[in-house]
């Protein structure tokens, strides 16, 4: 266009086609709510007369949907008003039905924010006012709508997903406080915790964009400290399978001891119920009779419990050896087939002392026949001989390559601008509360077709800013939305 | 209904108020605008948006020019099945609406802060009020009496010989007349959806003919030099989006007619992966529809400006026996 260096000059529009006159508005005050259906849709024009009549009728009906002004009565409309200052809109008088699931309250004054009073007006239950004025929906796209509200894209999600009937509002990046409840129960929230308070310019600057400069010296120590962490918790959780396998379990006081400063120096009152065990009566042999006093930490204040005498209960387990049947009994023979009485070595030994000396040659002689290049150097193998039990194992010890979860540990990527949530969708037949609203269905992330698709980095940060709760991505191609997400899915690993 | 005229006295106050070379030119301007510059395109954002009823059914039917709606349909605002107003366009829509000269894309100004012709404003707008309500109710008594006449009527039929009937219903409409009162929260009210106007004094809503924010590059240009072409050949054109190309064709207009083609604008030296080329042909077989590659052929070599042409390749799976 050259328009660019003529002076920007005054149109006049005929502002007034579109007004209704008092008759108009009047007879129309009852009119039909139905829409006409349209029919099947025709594959190639023919120009027969029947072909066009019926693009005649369906085109007139289309007219008159679209040509139709909105029209309402005044008992049914609430009145508001724009206050730009604040980009948002202030009712005047008592909001309808729709305050169940939008608006919020302000100083005592009930407030919408711009994309609701937007969707309202189009459905002809707001009148917004400015100066005195009422805005027209034109006027409203043009205002309510912009980088620092809610963008047309974003507002086209919106309206699309209301006018199915989901509750939808906007994503807070900061998370709520129910949910940092729930996260202190889940096994990981001391990590979590500690992230969060440690770094709380990095949470707060990633969704800004501003990260790199607001970022303190004393924040860069924290992935060591994380990583201290990270280990110390991995030490006591590994801890826990290995006294599970062992034959004598040491519960009660003793283990509970070993774990306890940990446990209880992040929080009294949670107790990590990994460390607690419930005794294994069964495989107490009879020469230990009583089992020890539980530790008093765990007990309620008065409450003494002295040694347990075990023979007693004893009596009450079933304690005769599993009676295995044949098949089984073959298929772990099968298993254990090569005995030792078949070694032909083994057999030549005479004695217990010339046993051991075979075994000890062996193993002397499977150090020496390893090649020399394995092991010693710094290049090893990654997996040794002997040294698994399982294909599992094995395969365990050969990836290189560990398996990932998007959820884990990228609270220190950069912050992109481009990438954020922008609703929370809640589904339209939950009871839902304003004050409560709970776990959302799904986040919402609206992108265009124009635009690139998300690379992993966006997906990664996405799905750490949504925690639980899943990310669908809604796609607008020029009024045309369509919404996409993407699962992570972890390969199947069980090999026998 | 005076709000017309209104509107003209403002008009005719301000021109008083100018000299009268400058009013013949404006007159002259103004003529001119009717004749070219009928439709306008308002943007939001970089949105090319139609308000407009009238202006969308001419480029529909001049034009040829779809778009979608994307607003809340004002008949039953709560459904995604048929919207209403807004209709926003394609850019090389609004691009050929501009170059064709059936269009001027406007940005609005700000909602202006000019305090004495916002109390004018706002006081004819009160005034449009009361007025309409005056007549609304004018109106709604007409009815009740008309209700009123035709069950006195019936009633009348049905006993023929009862003389002091049509007394009754005189003594009736006479305290109807009284005692009738149209409460203020029936009353009709209009939800503009285009802008209303009398929010604007006419000489203050200078909409800026926007600088066009559209993106120049060459995959824009291609885009349009392809739209334009095959909107010349008489098709019709949606976006395709979800089918992974560019354009969805259509024989005839898209309301009565299904889409035969899937269109993929290329540039004519793109090198494409065979793989692209594989999955779009693929999906279009899944949709029932042919493949188009569109690529323009250069045309800057040669100095001046020769037809525009397009070349098309068709995407076809063939299979040898």
């Amino acid at each position: 266009m050259a328009a660019t260096d003529i002076q920007p000059e005054p149109v006049q529009i005929d502002f007034t086609k579109e007004l209704l006159s008092s008759s108009e508005l009047f007879q129309r005050r009852s009119r039909s709510h139905k829409i006409p259906v349209r029919g099947q849709k025709e594959f190639l024009p023919n120009y027969s007369v029947q072909q066009k009549a019926c693009l005649q009728k369906t085109l007139d009906e289309h007219w008159m949907l679209m040509t139709e002004e909105r029209l309402e009565r005044a008992g049914n409309l609430v009145n508001a008003e724009w206050i730009p200052e604040e980009k948002i809109v202030k009712l005047q008088s008592p909001a309808g039905k729709f305050w169940q699931t939008m608006g919020f309250s302000d100083q005592g004054k009930q407030c919408l924010f711009p994309e609701e009073a937007l969707y309202l007006m189009e459905c002809g239950s707001l009148q917004v006012f400015y100066q005195d004025l009422p805005l027209s929906i034109q006027e409203g796209y043009e205002t309510f709508l912009s980088a620092e509200t809610v963008t047309f894209l974003q507002y086209q999600v919106f309206g699309h997903l209301k006018r199915l009937g989901y509750v939808v509002n906007r994503f807070d990046a900061r998370p709520s406080k129910q949910l940092k409840r729930k996260w202190s129960r889940s096994p990981s929230f001391r990590l979590c915790a500690k992230k969060s308070t440690a770094s709380p310019e990095v949470s707060a600057g990633q969704h800004k964009g501003e990260i790199k400069t607001s970022v303190p010296y004393s924040n860069l120590e924290t992935p060591g400290q994380l990583q201290r962490q990270q280990t110390f918790q991995d030490d006591a959780l590994k801890s826990d399978p290995e006294s599970d396998r062992a034959p004598e379990r040491n519960w009660w006081t003793n283990v509970s001891r070993q774990l306890q400063p940990d446990s209880l120096q992040t929080s009294e009152h949670c107790w990590d119920f990994s460390c607690i065990f419930f005794p294994d009566l069964g495989s107490y042999s009879g020469n230990r009779a009583c089992l020890p006093p539980p530790d008093p930490s765990l007990l309620p204040g008065a409450l003494q419990v002295s040694e347990c005498h075990l023979a007693h209960w004893h009596r009450n387990i079933h304690l005769k050896e599993e009676c295995w049947s044949k098949q089984k009994w073959q298929r772990d023979q099968e298993r254990n087939r090569c005995s030792i009485n078949d070694d032909q070595e083994v057999c030549r030994c005479r004695n217990w002392v010339e046993y051991l000396e075979l075994l000890e040659k062996r193993r002397s002689q499977q150090h020496n026949e390893r090649p020399t290049h394995l092991g010693e150097q710094e290049v090893m193998p990654l997996a040794q001989p002997g040294k698994c039990s399982s294909h599992r194992e094995l395969l365990e010890q050969v990836s290189i390559i560990q398996s990932y979860d998007l959820l884990v540990g990228n609270s220190r990527l950069p912050g992109s601008d481009h990438w954020r949530i922008t609703f929370n969708v809640y589904q339209p037949d939950t009871e839902f509360k304003k004050s409560y609203p709970g776990k959302p269905y799904t986040h919402l992330c609206v992108c265009s077709f124009d635009g690139p698709v998300p690379d992993l980095h966006a997906l990664k940060e996405l799905s750490f800013q949504s925690g639980d709760v899943s990310v669908t991505f809604a796609v607008v191609d020029h009024g045309d939305i369509s919404f996409y997400c993407f699962k992570e899915f972890k390969l199947p690993t069980d090999v026998y | 209904m005076d709000w017309n005229a209104t509107e003209s006295i403002i008009q005719s106050d301000e021109q008083h108020a100018e000299s009268s070379e400058c009013v013949d030119a404006r007159n002259k301007r103004e003529e001119e605008k009717v004749e070219n510059q009928t439709v306008n395109i308002s943007l939001c954002g970089s949105t090319p948006l139609l308000w407009r009823a009238a202006d969308i059914r001419k480029c529909r039917e001049e034009v040829g020019v779809i778009g979608t709606l994307v607003g809340s349909l004002a008949r039953q605002p709560r459904q995604n099945i048929r919207l209403g107003r807004p209709l926003e366009l394609l850019q090389e829509e609004a691009r050929l609406l501009v170059q064709t000269g059936k269009a001027t894309a406007l940005r609005h100004k700000e909602l202006s802060e000019n305090a004495g012709s916002r109390l004018k404003a706002v006081e004819l707008y009160r005034a449009r009020l009361e007025q309409s309500y005056e007549e609304q109710c004018a109106l709604a008594l007409e009815e009740r009496k008309a209700v009123l006449q035709r069950v006195m009527n019936e009633k009348q039929n049905v006993h023929k010989d009862n003389e002091g009937a049509e007394l009754a219903v005189r003594e009736r409409l006479e305290s109807l007349e009284k005692s009738f009162s149209f409460p203020r929260s029936a009353m009709a009210i209009q939800l503009y959806t285009a802008r209303a106007g009398f929010s604007h004094c006419p000489e203050e809503h200078a909409f800026l003919a926007a600088d066009w924010p559209m993106p120049r590059d060459e995959r824009s240009e291609t885009r349009f030099r392809v739209y334009k072409d095959l909107r010349s050949k008489g098709f019709y054109l949606t976006t395709a989006g979800k089918f992974g190309g560019d354009y969805l064709v259509y024989p005839g207009d898209p309301l009565r007619f299904h889409a035969h083609f899937i269109a993929l604008c290329l540039p004519m030296d793109e090198k494409v992966p065979l793989c692209d080329i594989l999955a779009i042909a693929r999906l279009g077989s899944n949709v029932k529809k042919t493949v188009i590659l569109c690529s323009p052929q250069d045309t800057s070599d040669s100095g001046e400006e020769i037809e525009e042409e397009v070349v098309y390749s068709s995407l076809q799976w063939s299979g040898i026996v």
